[in-house]
Protein backbone atom coordinates (compact mmCIF):
# COMPACT_ATOMS: atom_id res chain seq x y z
CA UNK A 1 0.00 0.00 0.00
CA UNK A 2 1.38 3.34 -1.05
CA UNK A 3 -0.02 6.73 -0.18
CA UNK A 4 0.23 9.64 -2.54
CA UNK A 5 -1.07 13.17 -2.51
CA UNK A 6 -3.39 13.91 -5.40
CA UNK A 7 -2.24 16.83 -7.52
CA UNK A 8 -5.79 17.73 -8.49
CA UNK A 9 -7.66 17.62 -5.21
CA UNK A 10 -4.87 17.66 -2.68
CA UNK A 11 -6.39 14.65 -0.97
CA UNK A 12 -4.39 11.77 0.35
CA UNK A 13 -4.75 8.88 -2.07
CA UNK A 14 -4.00 5.25 -1.64
CA UNK A 15 -2.68 2.81 -4.22
CA UNK A 16 -3.74 -0.79 -3.76
CA UNK A 17 -3.54 -3.94 -5.82
CA UNK A 18 -6.57 -5.99 -6.68
CA UNK A 19 -5.41 -9.34 -7.93
CA UNK A 20 -3.67 -11.15 -9.55
CA UNK A 21 -5.00 -13.72 -7.08
CA UNK A 22 -8.44 -12.31 -6.45
CA UNK A 23 -11.58 -14.41 -6.72
CA UNK A 24 -13.51 -11.87 -8.76
CA UNK A 25 -10.94 -10.90 -11.37
CA UNK A 26 -11.86 -13.97 -13.44
CA UNK A 27 -8.35 -15.27 -13.76
CA UNK A 28 -5.06 -13.60 -13.16
CA UNK A 29 -5.71 -9.93 -13.69
CA UNK A 30 -3.99 -7.35 -11.57
CA UNK A 31 -5.72 -4.03 -11.15
CA UNK A 32 -3.81 -1.16 -9.69
CA UNK A 33 -6.39 1.05 -8.04
CA UNK A 34 -5.80 4.58 -6.85
CA UNK A 35 -8.36 5.33 -4.17
CA UNK A 36 -9.55 8.51 -2.59
CA UNK A 37 -11.23 7.05 0.43
CA UNK A 38 -13.56 4.54 -1.15
CA UNK A 39 -13.81 6.30 -4.49
CA UNK A 40 -11.72 5.04 -7.37
CA UNK A 41 -9.81 7.82 -9.06
CA UNK A 42 -7.67 5.71 -11.34
CA UNK A 43 -7.49 2.12 -12.56
CA UNK A 44 -4.55 0.59 -14.27
CA UNK A 45 -4.97 -3.00 -15.47
CA UNK A 46 -1.78 -5.05 -15.56
CA UNK A 47 -1.89 -8.06 -17.82
CA UNK A 48 0.40 -10.79 -19.03
CA UNK A 49 0.21 -13.30 -16.22
CA UNK A 50 -1.29 -15.89 -18.54
CA UNK A 51 0.75 -15.16 -21.63
CA UNK A 52 1.48 -18.34 -23.55
CA UNK A 53 2.80 -17.02 -26.87
CA UNK A 54 -0.14 -18.20 -28.94
CA UNK A 55 0.78 -16.08 -31.93
CA UNK A 56 4.42 -17.08 -31.88
CA UNK A 57 3.49 -20.74 -31.46
CA UNK A 58 1.28 -20.51 -34.51
CA UNK A 59 4.26 -19.40 -36.58
CA UNK A 60 6.35 -22.25 -35.20
CA UNK A 61 3.95 -25.00 -36.20
CA UNK A 62 4.66 -26.87 -39.41
CA UNK A 63 1.01 -27.13 -40.33
CA UNK A 64 -1.95 -24.74 -40.30
CA UNK A 65 -4.16 -27.41 -38.74
CA UNK A 66 -1.89 -27.79 -35.73
CA UNK A 67 -2.81 -24.27 -34.62
CA UNK A 68 -6.47 -25.17 -34.04
CA UNK A 69 -5.97 -26.80 -30.61
CA UNK A 70 -4.08 -23.68 -29.56
CA UNK A 71 -6.96 -21.39 -30.50
CA UNK A 72 -9.07 -23.42 -28.06
CA UNK A 73 -6.78 -22.39 -25.30
CA UNK A 74 -7.17 -18.69 -25.92
CA UNK A 75 -10.70 -18.36 -24.65
CA UNK A 76 -11.19 -21.65 -22.90
CA UNK A 77 -14.76 -20.78 -21.97
CA UNK A 78 -15.89 -20.57 -25.58
CA UNK A 79 -13.41 -22.76 -27.39
CA UNK A 80 -15.72 -23.69 -30.25
CA UNK A 81 -16.19 -20.06 -31.25
CA UNK A 82 -12.45 -19.52 -31.28
CA UNK A 83 -11.98 -22.47 -33.61
CA UNK A 84 -14.82 -21.26 -35.79
CA UNK A 85 -13.12 -17.95 -36.52
CA UNK A 86 -9.83 -19.58 -37.34
CA UNK A 87 -11.19 -22.25 -39.67
CA UNK A 88 -13.37 -19.71 -41.49
CA UNK A 89 -10.30 -17.56 -42.04
CA UNK A 90 -8.42 -20.52 -43.51
CA UNK A 91 -11.35 -21.56 -45.67
CA UNK A 92 -11.65 -18.08 -47.15
CA UNK A 93 -7.91 -17.99 -47.70
CA UNK A 94 -7.89 -21.31 -49.52
CA UNK A 95 -11.27 -20.64 -51.19
CA UNK A 96 -12.67 -23.95 -49.99
CA UNK A 97 -16.27 -25.05 -50.18
CA UNK A 98 -17.71 -26.22 -46.87
CA UNK A 99 -20.30 -29.01 -46.97
CA UNK A 100 -23.82 -28.07 -45.92
CA UNK A 101 -24.04 -30.53 -43.06
CA UNK A 102 -20.76 -29.29 -41.63
CA UNK A 103 -22.05 -25.71 -41.60
CA UNK A 104 -25.21 -26.68 -39.76
CA UNK A 105 -23.39 -28.72 -37.14
CA UNK A 106 -20.94 -25.87 -36.68
CA UNK A 107 -23.68 -23.34 -36.10
CA UNK A 108 -25.43 -25.58 -33.58
CA UNK A 109 -22.19 -26.18 -31.72
CA UNK A 110 -21.25 -22.51 -31.80
CA UNK A 111 -24.61 -21.41 -30.43
CA UNK A 112 -24.54 -24.07 -27.71
CA UNK A 113 -21.12 -22.82 -26.81
CA UNK A 114 -22.41 -19.25 -26.71
CA UNK A 115 -25.06 -20.29 -24.21
CA UNK A 116 -22.49 -22.18 -22.14
CA UNK A 117 -20.19 -19.19 -22.14
CA UNK A 118 -22.96 -16.77 -21.15
CA UNK A 119 -24.07 -19.14 -18.40
CA UNK A 120 -20.60 -19.03 -16.94
CA UNK A 121 -20.32 -15.27 -17.41
CA UNK A 122 -23.67 -14.56 -15.80
CA UNK A 123 -23.16 -17.09 -13.04
CA UNK A 124 -19.74 -15.74 -12.11
CA UNK A 125 -21.09 -12.19 -12.30
CA UNK A 126 -23.81 -13.07 -9.80
CA UNK A 127 -21.33 -14.91 -7.63
CA UNK A 128 -19.08 -11.85 -7.47
CA UNK A 129 -22.02 -9.82 -6.20
CA UNK A 130 -22.91 -12.36 -3.55
CA UNK A 131 -25.60 -14.41 -5.31
CA UNK A 132 -24.41 -17.94 -4.82
CA UNK A 133 -27.38 -20.11 -5.81
CA UNK A 134 -27.82 -18.85 -9.40
CA UNK A 135 -24.21 -19.78 -10.04
CA UNK A 136 -24.88 -23.38 -9.07
CA UNK A 137 -28.12 -23.64 -11.01
CA UNK A 138 -26.54 -22.15 -14.11
CA UNK A 139 -23.63 -24.51 -13.83
CA UNK A 140 -26.03 -27.42 -13.75
CA UNK A 141 -27.30 -26.26 -17.13
CA UNK A 142 -23.81 -25.66 -18.41
CA UNK A 143 -22.86 -29.19 -17.48
CA UNK A 144 -25.68 -30.44 -19.68
CA UNK A 145 -24.20 -28.57 -22.64
CA UNK A 146 -20.76 -29.91 -21.83
CA UNK A 147 -22.23 -33.40 -21.74
CA UNK A 148 -23.55 -32.90 -25.26
CA UNK A 149 -20.13 -31.67 -26.31
CA UNK A 150 -18.38 -34.55 -24.67
CA UNK A 151 -20.57 -37.05 -26.43
CA UNK A 152 -19.91 -35.41 -29.78
CA UNK A 153 -16.28 -34.35 -29.58
CA UNK A 154 -14.89 -36.48 -26.78
CA UNK A 155 -13.72 -33.51 -24.71
CA UNK A 156 -15.47 -31.28 -22.23
CA UNK A 157 -13.65 -28.00 -22.56
CA UNK A 158 -10.98 -27.92 -25.25
CA UNK A 159 -12.54 -29.61 -28.20
CA UNK A 160 -10.33 -29.33 -31.27
CA UNK A 161 -13.46 -30.30 -33.16
CA UNK A 162 -13.54 -28.03 -36.20
CA UNK A 163 -11.21 -28.83 -39.04
CA UNK A 164 -10.59 -26.83 -42.18
CA UNK A 165 -13.66 -27.44 -44.38
CA UNK A 166 -14.90 -30.18 -42.10
CA UNK A 167 -15.15 -31.63 -38.64
CA UNK A 168 -12.84 -33.99 -36.84
CA UNK A 169 -15.58 -36.56 -36.44
CA UNK A 170 -19.22 -36.98 -37.27
CA UNK A 171 -21.91 -36.41 -34.67
CA UNK A 172 -23.50 -39.44 -33.06
CA UNK A 173 -27.01 -40.50 -34.15
CA UNK A 174 -28.73 -39.14 -31.02
CA UNK A 175 -27.23 -35.70 -31.41
CA UNK A 176 -30.42 -34.15 -32.75
CA UNK A 177 -32.68 -35.53 -30.05
CA UNK A 178 -30.17 -34.71 -27.32
CA UNK A 179 -29.92 -31.12 -28.42
CA UNK A 180 -33.64 -30.70 -28.94
CA UNK A 181 -34.20 -32.09 -25.46
CA UNK A 182 -31.76 -29.59 -24.01
CA UNK A 183 -33.43 -26.68 -25.81
CA UNK A 184 -36.76 -27.76 -24.40
CA UNK A 185 -35.55 -28.04 -20.81
CA UNK A 186 -33.47 -24.90 -20.96
CA UNK A 187 -36.21 -22.43 -21.98
CA UNK A 188 -37.97 -22.40 -18.57
CA UNK A 189 -34.62 -21.99 -16.86
CA UNK A 190 -34.22 -18.54 -18.38
CA UNK A 191 -37.45 -17.44 -16.74
CA UNK A 192 -36.25 -18.97 -13.51
CA UNK A 193 -33.02 -17.00 -13.82
CA UNK A 194 -34.99 -13.80 -14.29
CA UNK A 195 -37.01 -14.52 -11.17
CA UNK A 196 -34.01 -15.47 -9.14
CA UNK A 197 -31.44 -12.94 -10.22
CA UNK A 198 -32.28 -10.46 -12.98
CA UNK A 199 -35.17 -8.71 -11.26
CA UNK A 200 -33.96 -9.29 -7.75
CA UNK A 201 -33.95 -5.93 -6.04
CA UNK A 202 -30.60 -6.46 -4.34
CA UNK A 203 -29.01 -7.43 -7.62
CA UNK A 204 -30.51 -4.41 -9.37
CA UNK A 205 -29.24 -2.13 -6.64
CA UNK A 206 -25.75 -3.45 -7.15
CA UNK A 207 -25.73 -3.22 -10.92
CA UNK A 208 -28.07 -0.46 -12.13
CA UNK A 209 -26.40 2.91 -12.82
CA UNK A 210 -22.99 1.35 -12.19
CA UNK A 211 -20.21 1.45 -14.75
CA UNK A 212 -22.22 3.33 -17.33
CA UNK A 213 -20.74 3.01 -20.79
CA UNK A 214 -22.17 5.66 -23.13
CA UNK A 215 -22.52 4.80 -26.79
CA UNK A 216 -19.85 7.24 -27.87
CA UNK A 217 -17.23 5.88 -25.47
CA UNK A 218 -18.08 2.37 -26.58
CA UNK A 219 -17.41 3.35 -30.19
CA UNK A 220 -14.19 5.13 -29.33
CA UNK A 221 -12.83 2.10 -27.55
CA UNK A 222 -13.96 -0.26 -30.34
CA UNK A 223 -16.21 -2.23 -28.02
CA UNK A 224 -18.18 -5.05 -29.57
CA UNK A 225 -20.47 -7.90 -28.65
CA UNK A 226 -22.69 -7.73 -25.57
CA UNK A 227 -20.71 -4.79 -24.18
CA UNK A 228 -21.54 -2.65 -27.20
CA UNK A 229 -25.11 -3.92 -27.43
CA UNK A 230 -25.57 -3.16 -23.75
CA UNK A 231 -25.11 0.49 -24.67
CA UNK A 232 -28.03 0.27 -27.06
CA UNK A 233 -26.20 -0.25 -30.33
CA UNK A 234 -27.73 -2.83 -32.63
CA UNK A 235 -24.56 -4.44 -33.93
CA UNK A 236 -24.05 -8.14 -34.28
CA UNK A 237 -21.67 -9.62 -36.81
CA UNK A 238 -23.95 -12.58 -37.33
CA UNK A 239 -26.42 -10.13 -38.83
CA UNK A 240 -24.26 -7.22 -39.99
CA UNK A 241 -21.49 -9.21 -41.63
CA UNK A 242 -22.89 -12.73 -41.88
CA UNK A 243 -20.37 -15.54 -41.91
CA UNK A 244 -20.98 -19.28 -42.13
CA UNK A 245 -24.74 -19.69 -42.73
CA UNK A 246 -26.06 -17.21 -40.19
CA UNK A 247 -27.94 -15.30 -42.89
CA UNK A 248 -30.39 -18.20 -43.12
CA UNK A 249 -31.69 -17.91 -39.59
CA UNK A 250 -34.18 -15.63 -38.04
CA UNK A 251 -33.21 -14.06 -34.77
CA UNK A 252 -33.26 -10.71 -33.04
CA UNK A 253 -30.41 -8.67 -31.70
CA UNK A 254 -31.16 -7.80 -28.10
CA UNK A 255 -29.88 -4.42 -26.99
CA UNK A 256 -29.68 -2.60 -23.69
CA UNK A 257 -32.72 -0.48 -22.82
CA UNK A 258 -31.85 1.17 -19.56
CA UNK A 259 -34.87 -0.59 -18.09
CA UNK A 260 -33.87 -0.33 -14.43
CA UNK A 261 -31.22 2.37 -14.58
CA UNK A 262 -29.16 4.24 -17.13
CA UNK A 263 -28.57 2.94 -20.62
CA UNK A 264 -25.27 1.08 -20.77
CA UNK A 265 -24.92 0.17 -17.11
CA UNK A 266 -23.86 -3.19 -15.74
CA UNK A 267 -27.41 -4.49 -15.59
CA UNK A 268 -27.97 -3.75 -19.28
CA UNK A 269 -24.87 -5.65 -20.29
CA UNK A 270 -25.98 -8.52 -18.09
CA UNK A 271 -29.50 -8.54 -19.54
CA UNK A 272 -28.24 -8.53 -23.11
CA UNK A 273 -26.51 -11.82 -22.37
CA UNK A 274 -29.63 -13.32 -20.86
CA UNK A 275 -31.70 -12.34 -23.88
CA UNK A 276 -29.02 -13.56 -26.24
CA UNK A 277 -29.31 -17.05 -24.82
CA UNK A 278 -32.95 -17.09 -25.89
CA UNK A 279 -31.97 -16.02 -29.41
CA UNK A 280 -29.32 -18.72 -29.51
CA UNK A 281 -32.00 -21.27 -28.65
CA UNK A 282 -34.02 -20.01 -31.60
CA UNK A 283 -31.07 -20.41 -33.94
CA UNK A 284 -30.39 -23.92 -32.64
CA UNK A 285 -33.98 -24.94 -33.23
CA UNK A 286 -33.94 -23.67 -36.80
CA UNK A 287 -30.57 -25.26 -37.47
CA UNK A 288 -31.75 -28.61 -36.10
CA UNK A 289 -34.68 -28.47 -38.49
CA UNK A 290 -32.55 -27.58 -41.48
CA UNK A 291 -29.64 -29.91 -40.79
CA UNK A 292 -29.20 -32.54 -43.53
CA UNK A 293 -29.07 -36.08 -42.20
CA UNK A 294 -26.63 -37.34 -44.75
CA UNK A 295 -23.20 -36.17 -45.72
CA UNK A 296 -19.60 -36.93 -44.97
CA UNK A 297 -18.20 -34.29 -42.66
CA UNK A 298 -14.60 -35.33 -43.19
CA UNK A 299 -14.55 -35.66 -46.97
CA UNK A 300 -13.59 -32.08 -47.81
CA UNK A 301 -10.73 -31.74 -45.34
CA UNK A 302 -7.57 -31.05 -47.34
CA UNK A 303 -4.66 -33.41 -46.70
CA UNK A 304 -2.10 -30.67 -46.81
CA UNK A 305 -2.78 -26.99 -46.51
CA UNK A 306 -0.81 -24.82 -48.85
CA UNK A 307 -2.02 -21.27 -48.90
CA UNK A 308 -1.18 -18.79 -51.59
CA UNK A 309 0.85 -15.79 -50.68
CA UNK A 310 -1.45 -13.25 -49.13
CA UNK A 311 -3.23 -12.12 -46.04
CA UNK A 312 -6.73 -12.25 -44.68
CA UNK A 313 -8.71 -10.80 -41.81
CA UNK A 314 -11.88 -12.55 -40.74
CA UNK A 315 -14.09 -11.43 -37.91
CA UNK A 316 -16.69 -13.51 -36.17
CA UNK A 317 -19.04 -12.92 -33.29
CA UNK A 318 -17.73 -14.76 -30.28
CA UNK A 319 -19.73 -14.64 -27.03
CA UNK A 320 -17.47 -11.83 -25.91
CA UNK A 321 -17.51 -9.74 -29.06
CA UNK A 322 -15.72 -9.36 -32.33
CA UNK A 323 -13.08 -12.03 -32.60
CA UNK A 324 -10.80 -11.43 -35.54
CA UNK A 325 -8.02 -13.47 -37.04
CA UNK A 326 -5.44 -11.86 -39.22
CA UNK A 327 -3.41 -14.49 -41.04
CA UNK A 328 -0.49 -13.83 -43.35
CA UNK A 329 0.76 -16.61 -45.57
CA UNK A 330 4.11 -16.81 -47.31
CA UNK A 331 3.34 -19.96 -49.29
CA UNK A 332 5.09 -22.21 -46.76
CA UNK A 333 3.33 -24.91 -44.74
CA UNK A 334 2.99 -22.76 -41.64
CA UNK A 335 1.42 -19.33 -41.23
CA UNK A 336 3.84 -16.46 -41.48
CA UNK A 337 1.87 -14.49 -38.93
CA UNK A 338 -1.31 -15.05 -36.96
CA UNK A 339 -2.79 -12.17 -35.04
CA UNK A 340 -5.89 -12.59 -32.97
CA UNK A 341 -8.05 -9.59 -32.24
CA UNK A 342 -9.35 -10.60 -28.86
CA UNK A 343 -12.53 -8.85 -27.67
CA UNK A 344 -11.60 -9.36 -24.02
CA UNK A 345 -8.41 -7.42 -24.51
CA UNK A 346 -10.25 -4.51 -26.08
CA UNK A 347 -12.89 -4.51 -23.38
CA UNK A 348 -10.31 -4.59 -20.64
CA UNK A 349 -8.97 -1.30 -21.92
CA UNK A 350 -12.44 0.12 -21.28
CA UNK A 351 -12.08 -0.40 -17.53
CA UNK A 352 -10.30 2.86 -16.68
CA UNK A 353 -12.87 4.81 -18.67
CA UNK A 354 -15.98 3.41 -17.05
CA UNK A 355 -14.88 2.82 -13.49
CA UNK A 356 -13.52 6.25 -12.62
CA UNK A 357 -15.53 7.70 -9.77
CA UNK A 358 -17.24 4.52 -8.67
CA UNK A 359 -16.90 2.79 -5.33
CA UNK A 360 -14.34 0.09 -4.83
CA UNK A 361 -17.09 -2.46 -4.19
CA UNK A 362 -18.55 -1.67 -7.60
CA UNK A 363 -15.28 -2.47 -9.32
CA UNK A 364 -16.18 -6.13 -8.93
CA UNK A 365 -19.50 -5.57 -10.68
CA UNK A 366 -17.87 -3.69 -13.54
CA UNK A 367 -15.19 -6.31 -14.13
CA UNK A 368 -17.87 -9.01 -14.02
CA UNK A 369 -20.16 -7.20 -16.42
CA UNK A 370 -17.62 -6.88 -19.23
CA UNK A 371 -17.05 -10.63 -18.91
CA UNK A 372 -13.39 -10.96 -19.77
CA UNK A 373 -11.44 -14.17 -20.00
CA UNK A 374 -7.82 -13.66 -19.17
CA UNK A 375 -6.69 -16.47 -21.41
CA UNK A 376 -7.87 -14.41 -24.33
CA UNK A 377 -6.49 -11.11 -23.04
CA UNK A 378 -2.97 -12.46 -22.66
CA UNK A 379 -3.11 -15.16 -25.33
CA UNK B 1 -43.29 7.88 1.68
CA UNK B 2 -45.50 6.07 -0.78
CA UNK B 3 -42.49 5.45 -2.96
CA UNK B 4 -40.54 3.98 -0.06
CA UNK B 5 -43.36 1.57 0.74
CA UNK B 6 -43.60 0.59 -2.89
CA UNK B 7 -39.87 0.01 -3.09
CA UNK B 8 -39.85 -2.14 0.03
CA UNK B 9 -42.77 -4.14 -1.30
CA UNK B 10 -40.93 -4.74 -4.59
CA UNK B 11 -37.84 -5.78 -2.69
CA UNK B 12 -39.73 -8.28 -0.57
CA UNK B 13 -41.59 -9.59 -3.57
CA UNK B 14 -38.46 -10.17 -5.63
CA UNK B 15 -36.68 -11.81 -2.71
CA UNK B 16 -39.57 -14.20 -2.09
CA UNK B 17 -39.87 -15.06 -5.77
CA UNK B 18 -36.20 -15.94 -5.67
CA UNK B 19 -36.71 -17.98 -2.51
CA UNK B 20 -39.45 -19.90 -4.28
CA UNK B 21 -37.03 -20.90 -7.00
CA UNK B 22 -34.46 -21.97 -4.45
CA UNK B 23 -37.00 -24.06 -2.56
CA UNK B 24 -38.12 -25.76 -5.74
CA UNK B 25 -34.52 -26.66 -6.46
CA UNK B 26 -34.07 -27.80 -2.88
CA UNK B 27 -36.76 -30.43 -3.24
CA UNK B 28 -35.85 -31.27 -6.79
CA UNK B 29 -33.69 -34.23 -7.77
CA UNK B 30 -30.02 -34.13 -6.92
CA UNK B 31 -27.69 -33.33 -9.80
CA UNK B 32 -24.37 -34.29 -8.26
CA UNK B 33 -22.54 -37.57 -7.79
CA UNK B 34 -20.67 -38.66 -4.67
CA UNK B 35 -17.52 -39.14 -6.61
CA UNK B 36 -15.41 -41.96 -5.26
CA UNK B 37 -18.48 -44.12 -4.56
CA UNK B 38 -20.34 -43.22 -7.73
CA UNK B 39 -18.61 -42.62 -10.99
CA UNK B 40 -19.66 -40.90 -14.15
CA UNK B 41 -19.76 -43.12 -17.16
CA UNK B 42 -17.73 -41.46 -19.89
CA UNK B 43 -19.31 -41.65 -23.34
CA UNK B 44 -17.84 -43.76 -26.08
CA UNK B 45 -15.11 -41.84 -27.81
CA UNK B 46 -14.23 -39.68 -24.85
CA UNK B 47 -10.70 -38.39 -25.07
CA UNK B 48 -9.11 -39.12 -21.72
CA UNK B 49 -6.00 -41.21 -22.20
CA UNK B 50 -3.94 -42.39 -25.14
CA UNK B 51 -3.41 -46.03 -25.80
CA UNK B 52 -1.24 -47.73 -28.40
CA UNK B 53 -1.87 -51.23 -29.56
CA UNK B 54 1.80 -51.89 -30.17
CA UNK B 55 1.22 -55.16 -32.02
CA UNK B 56 -0.41 -53.25 -34.82
CA UNK B 57 2.05 -50.40 -35.03
CA UNK B 58 4.24 -50.32 -38.13
CA UNK B 59 6.50 -47.56 -36.85
CA UNK B 60 5.63 -45.09 -39.57
CA UNK B 61 6.09 -42.10 -37.27
CA UNK B 62 3.02 -40.31 -38.66
CA UNK B 63 1.50 -39.82 -35.23
CA UNK B 64 4.66 -38.30 -33.81
CA UNK B 65 4.84 -35.89 -36.72
CA UNK B 66 1.21 -34.85 -36.30
CA UNK B 67 1.61 -33.99 -32.64
CA UNK B 68 1.82 -30.25 -32.00
CA UNK B 69 3.65 -30.62 -28.69
CA UNK B 70 6.06 -33.40 -29.67
CA UNK B 71 5.16 -35.68 -26.81
CA UNK B 72 5.41 -38.93 -28.77
CA UNK B 73 8.91 -40.30 -28.95
CA UNK B 74 9.43 -43.16 -31.37
CA UNK B 75 12.66 -44.95 -32.18
CA UNK B 76 12.63 -47.64 -34.82
CA UNK B 77 15.23 -50.08 -36.00
CA UNK B 78 14.91 -51.67 -39.40
CA UNK B 79 14.34 -55.41 -39.20
CA UNK B 80 17.14 -57.55 -40.62
CA UNK B 81 16.53 -59.84 -43.54
CA UNK B 82 16.47 -63.03 -41.51
CA UNK B 83 13.43 -62.04 -39.39
CA UNK B 84 9.86 -61.61 -40.46
CA UNK B 85 7.88 -59.37 -38.12
CA UNK B 86 4.63 -60.47 -39.66
CA UNK B 87 1.67 -58.33 -40.47
CA UNK B 88 -0.68 -56.15 -38.50
CA UNK B 89 -4.30 -57.09 -38.05
CA UNK B 90 -5.11 -54.66 -40.85
CA UNK B 91 -2.72 -56.43 -43.21
CA UNK B 92 0.11 -53.90 -43.34
CA UNK B 93 3.55 -55.54 -43.32
CA UNK B 94 5.74 -54.61 -40.37
CA UNK B 95 9.27 -53.64 -41.24
CA UNK B 96 10.58 -52.03 -38.09
CA UNK B 97 11.40 -53.04 -34.57
CA UNK B 98 9.87 -50.47 -32.24
CA UNK B 99 12.69 -50.09 -29.77
CA UNK B 100 11.06 -47.07 -28.17
CA UNK B 101 7.50 -45.80 -28.17
CA UNK B 102 7.02 -43.35 -25.34
CA UNK B 103 4.12 -40.96 -24.86
CA UNK B 104 4.43 -38.25 -22.26
CA UNK B 105 0.87 -37.94 -20.99
CA UNK B 106 1.86 -34.99 -18.82
CA UNK B 107 2.66 -33.02 -21.97
CA UNK B 108 -0.21 -34.32 -24.09
CA UNK B 109 -3.08 -31.91 -24.62
CA UNK B 110 -5.62 -34.51 -25.74
CA UNK B 111 -6.10 -32.89 -29.10
CA UNK B 112 -6.66 -36.15 -30.96
CA UNK B 113 -4.47 -35.04 -33.88
CA UNK B 114 -2.22 -38.09 -33.60
CA UNK B 115 -5.15 -40.49 -33.84
CA UNK B 116 -6.33 -39.56 -37.31
CA UNK B 117 -3.25 -40.11 -39.49
CA UNK B 118 -2.45 -43.61 -38.17
CA UNK B 119 -2.73 -46.06 -41.07
CA UNK B 120 -3.51 -49.05 -38.86
CA UNK B 121 -5.71 -47.29 -36.27
CA UNK B 122 -3.56 -48.56 -33.46
CA UNK B 123 -3.21 -45.33 -31.51
CA UNK B 124 -6.43 -44.17 -29.95
CA UNK B 125 -8.04 -42.56 -26.92
CA UNK B 126 -9.63 -44.61 -24.18
CA UNK B 127 -12.17 -43.26 -21.71
CA UNK B 128 -10.10 -43.71 -18.59
CA UNK B 129 -9.44 -40.74 -16.40
CA UNK B 130 -8.11 -41.90 -13.06
CA UNK B 131 -4.41 -42.05 -13.59
CA UNK B 132 -2.88 -39.38 -11.37
CA UNK B 133 0.66 -39.99 -10.25
CA UNK B 134 2.84 -38.63 -7.47
CA UNK B 135 5.82 -38.49 -9.77
CA UNK B 136 5.56 -36.89 -13.16
CA UNK B 137 7.99 -39.35 -14.75
CA UNK B 138 5.40 -42.06 -14.19
CA UNK B 139 3.20 -40.32 -16.71
CA UNK B 140 5.59 -41.17 -19.50
CA UNK B 141 4.06 -44.32 -20.88
CA UNK B 142 6.31 -46.88 -22.46
CA UNK B 143 4.41 -48.84 -25.04
CA UNK B 144 7.31 -50.71 -26.58
CA UNK B 145 7.21 -54.35 -25.46
CA UNK B 146 10.82 -55.20 -26.28
CA UNK B 147 13.13 -56.20 -23.46
CA UNK B 148 16.34 -54.16 -23.13
CA UNK B 149 18.45 -57.17 -24.16
CA UNK B 150 16.26 -57.62 -27.20
CA UNK B 151 16.63 -53.96 -28.05
CA UNK B 152 20.40 -54.24 -27.81
CA UNK B 153 20.32 -57.38 -29.92
CA UNK B 154 18.19 -56.01 -32.73
CA UNK B 155 20.17 -52.81 -32.72
CA UNK B 156 23.43 -54.73 -33.02
CA UNK B 157 22.02 -56.90 -35.76
CA UNK B 158 20.69 -53.94 -37.63
CA UNK B 159 24.01 -52.18 -37.23
CA UNK B 160 25.86 -55.21 -38.48
CA UNK B 161 23.59 -55.43 -41.45
CA UNK B 162 23.95 -51.77 -42.13
CA UNK B 163 27.72 -52.13 -41.81
CA UNK B 164 27.67 -55.06 -44.17
CA UNK B 165 25.60 -53.16 -46.65
CA UNK B 166 27.88 -50.18 -46.34
CA UNK B 167 30.91 -52.36 -46.92
CA UNK B 168 29.31 -54.01 -49.89
CA UNK B 169 28.40 -50.66 -51.28
CA UNK B 170 31.89 -49.35 -50.72
CA UNK B 171 33.32 -52.42 -52.37
CA UNK B 172 31.11 -51.92 -55.34
CA UNK B 173 31.98 -48.26 -55.50
CA UNK B 174 35.66 -49.10 -55.40
CA UNK B 175 35.33 -51.66 -58.12
CA UNK B 176 33.42 -49.25 -60.23
CA UNK B 177 35.97 -46.55 -59.61
CA UNK B 178 38.79 -48.92 -60.51
CA UNK B 179 37.12 -49.95 -63.70
CA UNK B 180 36.47 -46.39 -64.56
CA UNK B 181 40.10 -45.46 -63.90
CA UNK B 182 41.26 -48.38 -66.04
CA UNK B 183 39.03 -47.38 -68.85
CA UNK B 184 40.15 -43.82 -68.68
CA UNK B 185 43.75 -44.88 -68.68
CA UNK B 186 43.22 -47.02 -71.74
CA UNK B 187 41.39 -44.27 -73.49
CA UNK B 188 44.16 -41.87 -72.72
CA UNK B 189 46.72 -44.29 -74.03
CA UNK B 190 44.76 -44.73 -77.16
CA UNK B 191 44.38 -41.04 -77.61
CA UNK B 192 48.08 -40.54 -77.04
CA UNK B 193 48.94 -43.22 -79.53
CA UNK B 194 46.65 -41.72 -82.06
CA UNK B 195 48.09 -38.33 -81.47
CA UNK B 196 51.64 -39.53 -82.01
CA UNK B 197 50.51 -41.44 -85.11
CA UNK B 198 48.86 -38.35 -86.49
CA UNK B 199 51.93 -36.31 -85.77
CA UNK B 200 54.06 -38.84 -87.55
CA UNK B 201 51.73 -38.86 -90.49
CA UNK B 202 51.66 -35.10 -90.56
CA UNK B 203 55.38 -34.95 -90.18
CA UNK B 204 55.84 -37.49 -93.00
CA UNK B 205 54.12 -35.30 -95.50
S1 LIG C 1 -3.44 -36.13 -28.36
FE1 LIG C 1 -2.44 -34.37 -29.32
S2 LIG C 1 -0.92 -33.72 -27.83
FE2 LIG C 1 -1.55 -35.79 -27.24
S3 LIG C 1 -0.05 -37.12 -28.21
FE3 LIG C 1 -1.77 -36.94 -29.61
S4 LIG C 1 -1.25 -35.26 -30.99
FE4 LIG C 1 0.12 -35.13 -29.21
S1 LIG D 1 0.85 -43.64 -36.80
FE1 LIG D 1 0.15 -45.61 -35.97
S2 LIG D 1 1.39 -47.12 -37.05
FE2 LIG D 1 2.39 -45.14 -37.37
S3 LIG D 1 3.91 -45.02 -35.69
FE3 LIG D 1 2.05 -44.03 -34.95
S4 LIG D 1 0.94 -45.62 -33.89
FE4 LIG D 1 2.46 -46.66 -35.15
Amino acid sequence: MIEVISKETGNKEMVINMGPQHPSTHGVLRLELVLDGEIITKVRPHIGYLHRCFEKYAEQMDDYAKVIPYTDRMDYVSAINQEHGYVIALERMLELEVPERVEYIRVIMAELQRIASHLLGIGAFGLDLGAFSPFLYLFTEREKILDIFEKVTGARLLYNYFAVAGLMRDVHPEFKTDTAEFVKTFRPKIKELNDLLSYNKIFIQRTANIGVLPEKVAFNYAASGPVLRGSGVKWDLRKNDPYSIYDRFEFDIPVGTGEVGTLGDCWDRYMVRVKEMEQSLRIIEQALDGMPDEGDVMAAIPKRIRAKEGEIYVRTESPRGELGYYIVSDKSASPFRVKARAPSFVHLSLLPAISRGSLIADMVAIVGSIDIVLGEVDR
Amino acid sequence: MLNAVKQSWLTFKSIFTGMGVTIRHFFGPSVTLRYPEERMELPKGARARLFVNIDDCIGCNLCARACPVNCIDIETVAATKDVDLGKTSTGNPKRFWLTRFDIDMAKCMYCDLCVHPCPTNCIYMVPEYEYSEYDRSNLVYHFSNLEPEMVAEVKEKAEQEAEQKKREREEMMRKKAEEKAKKELEEKKKADEEATKNEKENGGE
